[in-house]
């Protein structure tokens, strides 16, 4: 037999061992893949937008009316170098755009993001904008005309002005953090995939030691034998790494349209059509944990030296508690992402090196108060377990952690948003009003009907576009208008986050606007501020009455009343909320749709739009989810398979207990009150971990990522669902060990031998 | 310039639309857009000349330009070349009558390139701009005359004979007006030059005798200018051949009132001559081959400062050189345009236009 065969005999023998190594690497590389595919695209979108559009301006009509071909050839044709910029979404592909590179010359080295005539357009994302315009027929598009800064001292022709150019609302830097956040979440899967295949390793070392031995009898070198298992690390990582990066990139696409919506929604930058990294970067990543995870003893005497020159082993605790307190009043001062994810690393270091400990400790503490010698035996038993279980009890741990904290988080999220979003539908049907339809025949109509036949509240939408300046000396910044009359009890129940006294009646009154959340908070506008408010030509000077809150879109908005939108204003889009009352829709939308000459109108109630938002918003948290459930899992797994094997090297230990006397069902009981002890304290050790890593994610790291914060909110059920799926696992162990004590007793083997040398 | 810039900017316009043209032709046979259901146009000598329509644009055709080439000069006698040329290109032939398409596709049928250059004092001053065509922000007309890219536009004012020339460029600017005298020169077989031995060419007429005045402002300094210009109209559907490598293109305005067109398309193996010889009195003459001799007179890299032209038949030994600078206009595609002042048998000015000399500036 050859020293490899001689070495994989191991596996032979130890088929699920292999299997299990091999899941591990190949889940914790698809996870890893799927995400470092998605953020490298949506960063390379987001890099791509931002230079493409660096300090640029653009110039809009000062009527608020949409840009076209023909305002781009006045501006020409009056000097102005302006280039189109037409963005085409494709839901299906990301967005792509259209630019014209003979236009874009004149920009010179300004145009650094578009490409120089003479370069192809790719589609990656920029295509000629002839091309664009062919696609925009079917999709939604905004053109937009940009002009080199250089020339925005110069004043426009009457009818046009300035005004700042974003891809979204200034949100590159939230874009930034959120991809940080998702990278934060790919290191620490990375993490517990290192923790775990490590665990495993080291167990088959373990189990190899005798062979280790017996080979070195025979002659063959140790360091030869450890050169060859290095290979065969090598080459198992290799074997396993290919198919999780292409299941990575398989997940990545399955995911990519929920992420596109979540990068869009939450910071309006699109995902566009483009590269997203190649095959180099996961295969290498996951080569070096692997091989790091596994050989990682090389650096124990280094790491044996660095404990020792703290002093004696039983007072390792307080550097490390120096430490875990350190990395807690960092998270609390710190202002950058950088080091708040330094800190949350330093945490959970010194909680995962602390944990194990913790537990050994209390289980010996427990065993040296008990009387009954079977309880002091248990808590003896899981003193040895809890140190050496330690890495996948810490993997589990950390992943029980990271699914707590990222489940309230997005539950927290979800249910603001639905409390919003409740806010906003508080009619429970719309009419979308036709194009070319005369809504002032509808607003008519619906008043009368509540006056004369018992109409619900009710009041019309009109969606458009204005520029808003805070200041003279300001530049204008394109906003959406959420024009609204009349002012009822639909809208007034909102939730305001400021507000001047009695804001609604001075809306109504036409006294002044109410501003977004984003808007206030990127423009630093305050209740009382004077806003020039350009709506359809006309130019206004208003006060801010309100900043409501907005999260489901971070475009800076404004709600002002219809009455006040002039009549050159451009409606994008209106609508109508109705509350039928003690009338039927269905009298509603005939008499309409008679008033409009309509056949057919487009009538949606409150259950369809919150189910279609409710839709949104999980397409948009899908992969938040599927990392955090897919680690917990892997986590999962790995303790169930370690526990399993770990149980069954002490397997003929745990048969002494039926020659102490004990029955089988008293001896399953014994083994089964230990394996759920282990897991539960896991479960236990992870829920103020968790709790922590929630209070940081909402009040730390969300308002840096995402630009507001959330009420912070926990949720003890899903702790009792983690604690049900750790006492599973616990039980599953029993069930097993159950199974392995009905058989005939097997070889007295030496626990010293196989796990260590502890008993 | 003109044919080998365009076979480069059509080069540019592939990048932004579809696969590259060939480099270069291997005959004239077959040119055009074979996926088009209307082929290109191309120029031969039964084709004949038609005023005022030629002075607009021929959008069956592949490339066309107007060219102006101007040798001024201040009151205190200084002189100032002056270009300005704008180059249409098609990627999709359309008949002349055929409606353009809608603007609100942005449609890529043709683009079009404008170049304007001052040289003065030994400085050269360059700007270029580019468009799409159909869209309205750059195009031409024959009647009223106008041709417009941005706010740069040559186009005739009330009077059909006299044109205005404005150019705005980041720190200089021309404003001209431009008195055309004398009926157009067509060269060539009644305005079909050939361009080739075996009988390849575009169409091709000047107006040689223009007045011009106006202000040339130069870094905030305006000057006020005089002097001579010479316009080209040419059209065709081909570039350079294959193993064509440049060509050497002279416009000269003799101070005995004569003029002459000379131009040479330098080959691998040979060099295909031709010109147009336009007495002060009497009808232009087409040079043949043979009957005139161009070389340059400095070494034997760069862009040659110093020509010698002669046409025997017409006793001219002429001898052209460029003042000193780097009159190269730097743009997608460098090429050389200066003023030449001419001495020898006859003394006088012109202009001169080098393309295929490499990047270096001076021989």
């Amino acid at each position: 037999m050859t020293l490899p065969a001689a070495l994989l005999s191991h596996y032979r023998r130890h088929p699920l061992q292999l299997l299990a190594l091999a899941i591990m690497i190949i889940l914790a590389t698809m996870l890893w893949t799927g995400v470092h595919h998605l953020t490298s695209q949506a960063r390379g979108s987001l890099e791509q937008s931002e230079s493409a559009v660096a300090e640029r301006q653009q110039v809009v009509r000062a009527d608020g009316q949409p840009m076209t071909v023909a305002d781009f050839v006045e501006l020409r044709r009056q000097g102005f170098c302006v280039m189109p910029w037409l963005e085409v979404s494709r839901p299906a592909d990301g967005r792509i755009v259209g630019i014209d590179p003979l236009a874009a010359a004149c920009f010179g080295s300004q145009a650094d993001g578009a490409p120089e005539p003479g370069n192809r357009l790719d589609g990656k994302p920029f295509v000629d904008i002839s091309k664009a315009a062919e696609l925009a027929a079917d999709h939604r598009h905004e053109l937009t005309l940009l002009i080199v800064p250089a020339t925005t001292n110069h004043s426009l022709p009457a009818g046009y002005e300035h005004a700042a150019f974003q891809v979204g609302p200034d949100t590159g830097e939230l874009g930034e953090s959120f991809l940080l956040n998702l990278d934060a979440l790919g290191v620490l899967v990375l993490l517990i995939t290192a923790l775990l295949v490590r665990s495993v390793y080291l167990l088959g070392l373990a189990q190899r030691r005798d062979s280790f031995a017996l080979l070195h009898r025979y002659g063959v070198p140790q360091r030869q034998i450890s050169q060859w298992l290095v290979v065969e690390l090598l080459v198992l990582a290799l074997i396993c790494i290919f198919p999780g990066v292409w299941l990575g990139r398989w997940l990545a696409s399955a995911l990519g349209n929920g992420f596109g919506q979540a990068l869009e929604s939450l910071f309006d930058t699109p995902l566009y059509a483009g590269d997203s990294g190649g095959w180099t970067a996961p295969v290498l990543t996951m080569v070096a944990v692997v091989l790091t995870a596994c050989l990682a003893d090389g650096l124990r005497p280094w790491l044996r030296r660095l404990l020792r020159s703290f002093g004696p082993r039983h007072q390792h605790w307080w550097p490390l508690l120096l430490i875990l307190l350190l990395g807690l009043v960092l998270v609390i001062w710190t202002h950058t992402l950088f080091w708040l994810f330094t800190a949350v690393a330093i945490v959970f270091v010194a909680f995962g090196v602390l944990a194990p400990r913790v537990l050994s400790g209390l289980a010996d503490w427990r065993a040296s108060r008990a009387g009954d010698p079977m309880v002091r035996w248990r808590h003896r038993e899981l003193s040895v377990l809890a140190r050496r279980l330690a890495l996948p009890l810490v993997a589990l741990q950390f992943a029980m952690t990271l699914v707590l904290a990222v489940q309230a988080l997005v539950t927290t999220f979800e249910n603001t948003f639905d409390q919003w979003l409740a806010q906003r539908l508080e009619a429970p049907f719309y009419i979308e009003v036709p194009a070319g339809a005369d809504a002032s025949l509808a607003t008519h109509w619906l008043n009368n009907a509540s006056e004369e036949h018992g109409l619900g509240p009710w009041h019309r939408v009109i969606r458009g576009r204005a520029t808003v300046a805070k200041g003279p000396e300001n530049t204008g910044q394109a906003v959406d208008v959420f024009g609204l009359g009349p002012i009822g009890p639909l809208v007034e129940n909102w939730r305001l986050l400021d507000s001047v006294p009695a804001p609604w009646q001075r809306l109504h009154e036409n006294a002044g606007v109410m501003v977004n959340e984003q808007l206030a908070r990127r423009q630093g506008i305050q209740i009382n501020d004077t806003l020039k408010v350009s709506l359809g030509g006309d130019t206004m000077t208003l006060p801010v009455l309100a900043v409501y809150p907005d999260y489901g879109r971070p475009a800076g908005e404004i709600l002002v009343p219809a009455t006040l939108l002039p009549e050159t204003f451009d409606i994008r889009f209106q609508s109508l909320s109705i509350t039928p009352g003690q009338l039927t829709m269905e009298a509603i939308t005939g008499a309409l749709e008679q008033l409009w000459g309509r056949e057919q109108l487009t009538v949606r109630n409150n259950r369809t739009i919150q189910a279609l938002a409710s839709n949104i918003f999980d397409q948009t948290f899908l992969l938040t989810r599927a990392m955090t459930v897919l680690t917990l899992i892997l986590s999962g797994t790995a303790l169930l398979l370690m526990g399993w094997v770990f149980f069954s090297t002490r397997a003929w230990y745990f048969r002494l207990l039926l020659v102490w006397g004990l029955q089988r069902r008293e001896a399953t009981l014994q083994l089964m009150r230990l394996s759920l002890s282990l897991t539960g304290a896991i479960t236990l050790l992870a829920l103020p971990l968790g709790i922590w890593l929630t209070w940081v994610l909402v009040h730390r790291i969300n308002p840096l990522a995402f630009g507001w914060s959330l009420p912070m909110a926990v949720y003890p059920a899903f702790w009792l669902q983690l604690g049900a799926m750790s006492l599973l696992i616990g039980l599953s162990i029993t069930l097993l060990m159950r199974y392995q004590l009905k058989n005939s007793a097997s070889t007295p083997v030496s626990a010293n031998a196989l796990a260590g040398g502890e008993r | 310039m003109r044919r080998a810039l365009l076979l480069m900017f059509l080069l540019v316009l592939a990048g932004c639309s579809r696969e590259p043209e060939p480099a270069g032709f291997a005959g004239l046979a077959g040119v055009g857009d074979t996926n088009a259901e209307v082929p290109f146009l191309q120029p031969g000598p039964r084709d004949s000349l038609s005023y005022p329509k030629d002075f607009g644009p021929h959008p069956q055709h592949r490339i066309e330009w107007w060219y102006l080439t101007a040798n001024l000069e201040t009151p205190d006698g200084q002189p100032l070349g002056l270009q300005w040329t704008q180059f249409r290109q098609a990627i999709v032939p359309r008949p002349m009558d055929a409606t353009p398409p809608a603007a609100n596709n942005w449609p890529l049928q043709a683009a079009w390139m404008t170049h304007a250059a001052v040289s003065f004092d030994n400085q050269h001053y360059f700007s270029e701009k580019l468009a799409r065509g159909d869209i309205g922000h750059a195009g031409a007309r024959a009647e009223p005359f106008s041709v417009w890219l941005d706010d740069w536009q040559l186009q005739a004012t009330g009077d059909p004979d006299r044109w205005h020339l404005q150019v705005t460029a980041d720190q200089w600017s021309y404003d001209l007006t431009l008195e055309l005298r004398g009926e157009p020169v067509a060269h060539g077989n009644q305005g079909f030059s050939a361009k080739s031995a075996t009988g390849e060419g575009s169409m091709y007429f000047s107006l040689v005798d223009i007045h011009i005045e106006g202000t040339v402002t130069l870094n905030g300094n305006s000057h006020r200018v005089s002097g001579k210009g010479w316009f080209d109209r040419e059209w065709s559907s081909q570039f350079l051949k294959t193993g064509q490598q440049g060509w050497d293109w002279f416009a000269l305005h003799l101070d005995s009132g004569d003029k002459l067109m000379a131009f040479q398309l330098r080959e691998k193996e040979g060099t295909y001559r031709s010109g147009t010889w336009i007495p002060a009195q009497g009808e232009p003459v087409a040079l043949k081959p043979g009957q005139l001799a161009l070389a340059p007179r400095t070494g034997h890299k760069g862009h040659p400062r110093q020509w010698r032209i002669t046409v025997p038949d017409y006793g001219l030994d002429l001898q052209l050189t460029a003042p000193p600078g780097d009159y190269r206009n730097n743009g997608l595609y460098p090429y050389w345009e200066s003023p030449v002042t001419v001495s020898g048998s006859h003394t006088g000015e012109g202009y001169m236009e080098l393309t295929g000399y490499g990047s270096s500036s001076t021989d």
